[in-house]
């Protein structure tokens, strides 16, 4: 980024505001913390550009970044003057400016080709992405063109996928992963981490859930990783062990066959433990961010929070429009993100007493949004994905989104965080895009 | 006494001077009659009033000198001057007096003369009187008491115009017969000097006929004084003495008149009993009001507003208005503020020919140059055109507020959702899509296109999913209305296929497999003659049945049971029996099919004219056809025609029933859109004129209260149609949206609309080839 916009030539005669910049950024990144008077029309790009300065001064081989700037919990997004002439903060005073890398992609991965549309994406295992395929396949990648493993299974395409957690005392070895499809089926797919293959290597699933009536379209295991849930078109939210070894005895023999002949996958069937039934029609997305709570989202205009134990729902909120994506996370994980069938990214937090609308509306896209996840460290962090193409990056303290990643040519149908640091896309255009060097705290 | 005659004087003081002026305008004759009066007056009251009045009169006179000069302080000192000039004039006079030659003539001449001038000299001469020399004329003139008026004057030429003295020496003659010299007249510049220093200069009179100057005595100017009011002459005369009866009318002898007292003193008069009457009936008539106030008429009006006038007479006349008069740019020589440029000019060449000013001011040297007004002729013409044409009539209009007229509809805001904004496009096909049909859980849609393929589509992602190569222009496709059997009828050419999506689950396809297997013996082995109208055959390229009719099949629907399926041929057949000569005239455009056992069975009912669409009931056994002109509405189990709804329009393209089954709208190919209301009417409840063009389709949505129309015109049209449940209550119709955004392609716009089943949304079938999704 270029350091030397706007600081240096800035006006005798515009007016100086007094500021001071601090940060919680490691050392390096400390500026003074001297208060210095600055011309008050500078814009982030002037800001950031002053730090940089500040930062050289200290350090002579420092290198610029590009920093995004917080004024009492809010993102600078114009001028400093205009900033505080809106929110109505005395320029009088020492300004106190916090700085923070700016999140915005820094590097796009080369896109990795699916044969098909790339309908879902799970990057919340560090060690690898999985994808879903409209060609029925799900597939592992390691890193961007990196396919390791390919889970051949689905005779209909694949519309979600999730990653298993493994409990802490598993051994990583085996890493489970389900998927679920149109074909009516969810399925759940063990494969070693460790083996590195040249050809990308064909593993078949060792569990088949039957159970739903209609086409599945959405998966969410449990934090655990002992169950997953699975929304379908049939307008049911089914449960299922997710587990085979611990539960089914079944499933020890099986185990034991597959040791004998590895061409001879054995696969079991698993039926549904139970069903939650309450939507009234297309249950287009479950997550199950807590052992006891998973959220819904449905074609019906409602979004239901359901007790696992009993299985009913203890909340639900409608928002008028059909709703294709949600996700849990923020602030102690308690606020909600949905989009659907309109531009609009909504945000819902449950907590708030008294009503249920939504405490923020981000309307930057131009089509349905297709997904959205949010960060798994930041309160504030975002990641949409639309049908008009685009992959926009929110941060809850501005309206305005941070970045909007252009990559696809497409629809996007699925996006997700990969390591912290990569924004994982797949869409119409079958690719599978990585922009990575995103820096969220 | 001294009291009056002073306020007398002090009010009579600023009318002297008119007195003055008038007695100076007096005739000479006339002043002498006054004259002579006020002389007979003055004798009366002097002989009534004895001696004081004489005595004191020369006090008198100074005293009221010195009131005067008192009243106008400005003239105060000529009080003590003007008695003394007086005694100069006295003297003055004195000699005037002697001058005369024939003085003494006169005194022996005639008495009453002498006797005048013996008046007049006493008149002027108070000093004299006040000691009594003269007693004797006076008493003369006592004598000639009766005569005073005939009193000759000295010249005796009688009533003769003066002028014919003028040139004379003499004014006449006396009564001797000799001249009477004229006076030798002052020069005009002293008689100036002696007016302004005597004092009593405004009391003298030239007496042109006698040329003497005669100067009034107090007396006689307060007489003047009094005649000019309008009162006696005299001072003493009292015209409000109490009246003296001398006549004792009691007691006389002889009454005055002995008649007795007539009739008519004791009969209502006749007359008055008449005008009694007339009022009497002019009251009752109205003519006559005893309004208290008088009409009050308004006092002030705008005299030269326009606009009055006309309603003050009553009258609807309407003048004419006046052509505009010239004004200065008009002139031969105007100012130069007027004169356009020739940048100005040549604007007005780019502006509109009516906007355009109608005249340019020229400027030229003299009225001489100026040339004849080319348009002269033109403008008389036009503004005879105008006076002749224009109807210059007042006409009542009646004054509503156009908005009350407006219906009162909902906001739109309220009848939210409803479709609005294309957000999904589904693209593949390669040319117009004429025809989609939407899977009853809403998850897929099947279209037909023209390049005649059948695709089918994931509604929520636009991906097409199978894609079937009939090969012939696909007139129209229809999903199974059950959920579980997962097939799709598509009419194409001369065939009707049913399909196998393959969307359903496992077992679903089993039975639907089964269901679609036709045994080739069957097929043929129909010995009705309805067998021959229609062949169901086994078509394994695409995975499903083959109803091979003889025409072209334009549309195909399923009954809500998703057995029964309907097929239309929109042609009058003649079918010609086989077995039989005779031709039978009979319609079998319209063919119903049996799916589970592959029967097909014309309708049993005889129609008219051409079908163009059909429908069927959405609860009960009833199917509606609707030919070019009405919509006929059968009821198959009583197999009789029940209703028949008249449009009213040229051409009807389409029909749809609304789910409650009450409710039909027809669309139009002239653009119109027709609600029926069949328990209302057989006429339209509406008529919508919302589309320029052919509407191609109209469509009810399932759940909510919306209808959609798509035309030609590439636009969709969404209505909010609610349908109440109430009977009394008529349904409500609202225009929502008009959604836009396919392009034409040949002349044609949107060729089909349908709504999604469970979402407020549509579907357009453009002749684009795209199909697009509209959210709400």
């Amino acid at each position: 980024m270029d350091i030397d916009g706007g600081a240096g030539d800035a006006e005798e005669s515009t007016r100086q505001v007094q500021v001071r910049f601090v940060t919680k950024l490691k050392p390096p990144y400390r500026a003074p913390p001297a208060s210095i008077s600055i011309p008050a029309n500078l814009t982030r790009f002037g800001l950031s550009a002053l730090v940089n300065n500040l930062l050289q001064s200290a350090n002579a081989d420092w290198k610029p970044e590009p920093f995004d700037f917080l004024i009492d919990g809010e993102l600078v997004r114009m001028s400093l003057e205009e900033f505080l002439l809106a929110k109505g903060i005395s320029a009088e005073k020492v300004l106190e400016i916090e700085y923070i890398k700016a999140v915005a992609p820094r590097k796009q991965e080369e896109p990795s080709l699916h044969d098909d549309w790339v309908s879902a994406v799970d990057g919340s295992d560090d060690g690898y992405i999985l994808t879903g395929c409209y060609d029925g396949l799900g597939r592992i990648w390691r890193s961007a063109g990196v396919c390791t493993h390919i889970l051949d299974g689905h005779s209909g395409p694949v519309t979600s996928v999730c990653v298993l957690k493994p409990k802490a005392s598993e051994s990583v070895v085996d890493r489970i992963v389900g998927t679920a499809s149109k074909d009516r089926t969810l399925r759940l797919w063990k494969f070693g981490a460790e083996e590195l293959l040249d050809q990308p290597k064909k593993i078949r699933a060792f569990k088949i859930l039957r159970g739903h009536t209609a086409a599945v379209q959405s998966i969410a295991a449990e934090p655990s990783g002992d169950m997953v849930c699975s929304g379908s078109w049939d307008c049911s939210i089914n449960l299922w062990n997710g587990n085979a070894s611990d539960t089914e005895s079944g499933l020890v023999s099986v185990k034991k066959r597959k040791k004998d002949g590895e061409d001879e996958e054995p696969q079991s069937e698993g039926e549904a433990l139970s069903t939650l039934v309450g939507h009234t029609q297309c249950v287009s997305s479950v997550t199950w961010p807590q052992r006891e709570t998973i959220y819904s989202a449905s074609w019906d205009h409602s979004i239901r929070r359901w007790d696992v134990e009993t299985g009913k729902d203890s909340l639900s909120i409608f928002c008028g429009k059909v709703i294709n994506c949600l996700d849990i996370g923020g602030e102690s994980s308690a606020l909600i993100a949905a989009g659907g069938s309109d531009p609009v990214l909504r945000i819902w937090d449950p907590r708030k007493p008294g009503t249920l609308s939504p405490i923020f509306q981000f309307s930057s896209h131009n089509s349905w949004i297709s997904s959205c996840k949010w960060h798994h460290k930041s309160w504030f962090h975002l990641v949409s994905a639309s049908y008009d193409g685009k992959v926009m990056l929110w941060d809850l303290r501005t309206a305005w989104p941070l970045a909007v990643l252009d990559t696809h040519k497409d629809k996007v149908l699925c996006a997700d965080w990969w390591k912290d640091d990569n924004v994982i896309s797949g869409g119409a255009d079958s690719k599978l895009c990585i922009s990575s060097g995103i820096s969220v705290q | 006494m001294r009291t009056r005659q002073r306020k007398e004087n002090g009010s009579d003081k600023p009318e002297n001077g008119k007195a003055e002026k008038k007695v100076q305008k007096l005739k000479a004759k006339n002043v002498e009659e006054n004259l002579k009066r006020i002389e007979e007056a003055e004798a009366a009251a002097e002989s009534s009033e004895d001696s004081p009045f004489v005595s004191d009169s020369g006090e008198d006179d100074d005293d009221d000198d010195e009131s005067l000069s008192e009243d106008n302080g400005s003239i105060s000192e000529s009080g003590s001057e003007q008695s003394k000039l007086s005694e100069d004039e006295d003297v003055v006079r004195s000699s005037d007096g002697d001058n005369p030659t024939g003085a003494s003539d006169d005194d022996t001449d005639h008495s009453s003369g002498d006797s005048l001038r013996e008046g007049d000299d006493n008149d002027n001469y108070h000093g004299e009187d006040s000691h009594g020399g003269s007693e004797d004329s006076r008493e003369v003139v006592e004598e000639s008491d009766s005569s005073e008026d005939e009193v000759a004057p000295r010249n005796t030429i009688g009533n003769v115009p003066l002028e014919w003295y003028k040139d004379e020496e003499h004014i006449g003659y006396d009564l001797a017969g000799k001249k009477i010299k004229k006076k030798e007249r002052q020069s005009k510049l002293d008689s100036f000097l002696a007016s302004v220093d005597d004092s009593k200069n405004w009391r003298k009179i030239y007496d042109e006929y006698n040329d003497e100057e005669v100067e009034l005595t107090k007396e006689e100017t307060k007489l003047i004084g009094r005649l000019l009011k309008g009162k006696a002459p005299h001072a003493d005369f009292d015209p409000y003495a109490p009246y003296v009866d001398w006549f004792a009318w009691d007691g006389a002898k002889h009454p005055l008149s002995n008649a007795p007292e007539p009739k008519r003193r004791f009969i209502p008069s006749k007359w008055e009993s008449k005008m009694v009457l007339r009022y009497v009936r002019a009251i009752r008539k109205g003519l006559i009001k005893f309004d208290d106030k008088p009409k009050e008429e308004p006092r002030f009006y705008a005299l030269w507003d326009d606009s009055t006038p006309a309603e003050r007479q009553g009258l609807a006349y309407i003048p004419a208005p006046k052509p505009k008069l010239p004004g200065h740019e008009e002139s031969y020589n105007p100012s130069l503020e007027y004169i356009p440029t020739q940048e100005e000019i040549n604007s007005y060449q780019l502006m509109f020919e009516e906007d355009r000013p109608k005249f340019i001011p020229k400027q030229y040297t003299s009225l001489r140059s100026v040339p004849a007004y080319e348009k002269a002729v033109q403008e008389t013409f036009d503004r005879c055109l105008d006076l002749y044409l224009c109807p210059r009539v007042r006409k009542k209009r009646i004054n509503i507020d156009p908005e009350s007229l407006k219906p009162k509809l909902p906001s739109r805001k309220d009848l939210k959702p409803y479709p609005t904004t294309c957000y999904l496009e589904y693209k593949g096909h390669k040319g117009p899509v004429t025809t989609i049909s939407t899977e009853s859980t809403g998850q897929w849609i099947a279209s037909g296109s023209k390049d005649g393929t059948v695709r089918i589509w994931e509604v929520e992602t636009g991906r097409c999913l199978q894609i079937w190569d009939i090969g012939e222009t696909i007139e129209d496709v229809a999903w199974n209305p059950l959920t579980e059997f997962p097939i799709l009828a598509v009419a194409a050419g001369h065939d009707v296929f049913i399909l196998n999506t393959g969307c359903g689950s496992h077992e679903q396809q089993k039975t639907i497999e089964e269901l679609l297997h036709v045994e080739p013996q069957k097929a043929t082995d129909e010995s009705d003659t309805s067998a021959s109208i229609v062949s169901w055959v086994q078509d394994d390229r695409h995975g499903g049945i083959r109803l091979k009719h003889f025409k072209t099949v334009t549309k195909v629907e399923w009954h809500r049971k998703g057995d029964y399926l309907s097929t239309l041929m929109p042609s009058d057949i003649l079918f010609p029996a086989v077995n039989t000569l005779v031709v039978v005239r009979e319609s079998r455009s319209v063919l119903i099919h049996q799916l589970s056992k592959r029967l097909t069975q014309r309708i049993p009912f005889k129609t008219k004219g051409i079908p163009v669409s059909t429908a069927f009931h959405p609860t009960r056994s009833i199917f509606f056809t609707a030919t070019k002109k009405d919509v006929r509405v059968y009821d198959l189990l009583k197999q009789k025609l029940i209703k028949k709804l008249e449009a009213g329009v040229r051409e009807i393209s389409s029909i749809a029933i609304h789910p409650g089954g009450d409710n039909a709208i027809v669309g139009s190919k002239d653009g119109k859109l027709c609600w029926f209301d069949m328990d209302l009417s057989s006429r339209p409840y509406r008529v919508l004129r919302c589309h320029p063009k052919d509407i191609t389709r109209v469509a009810y949505h399932r759940s909510y209260p919306l209808f959609a129309s798509c035309s030609d015109d590439c636009t969709a049209y969404v209505f909010h149609g609610m349908v109440y449940s109430d009977l009394n209550q008529n349904p409500l119709i609202v225009p929502l949206e008009i959604l836009r955004g396919h392009s034409s392609a040949d002349g044609r716009g949107v060729l089909d609309c349908k709504f999604h089943p469970r979402q407020p949304w549509l579907f357009t079938a453009g002749a684009d080839s795209l199909i697009k999704l509209y959210c709400h």
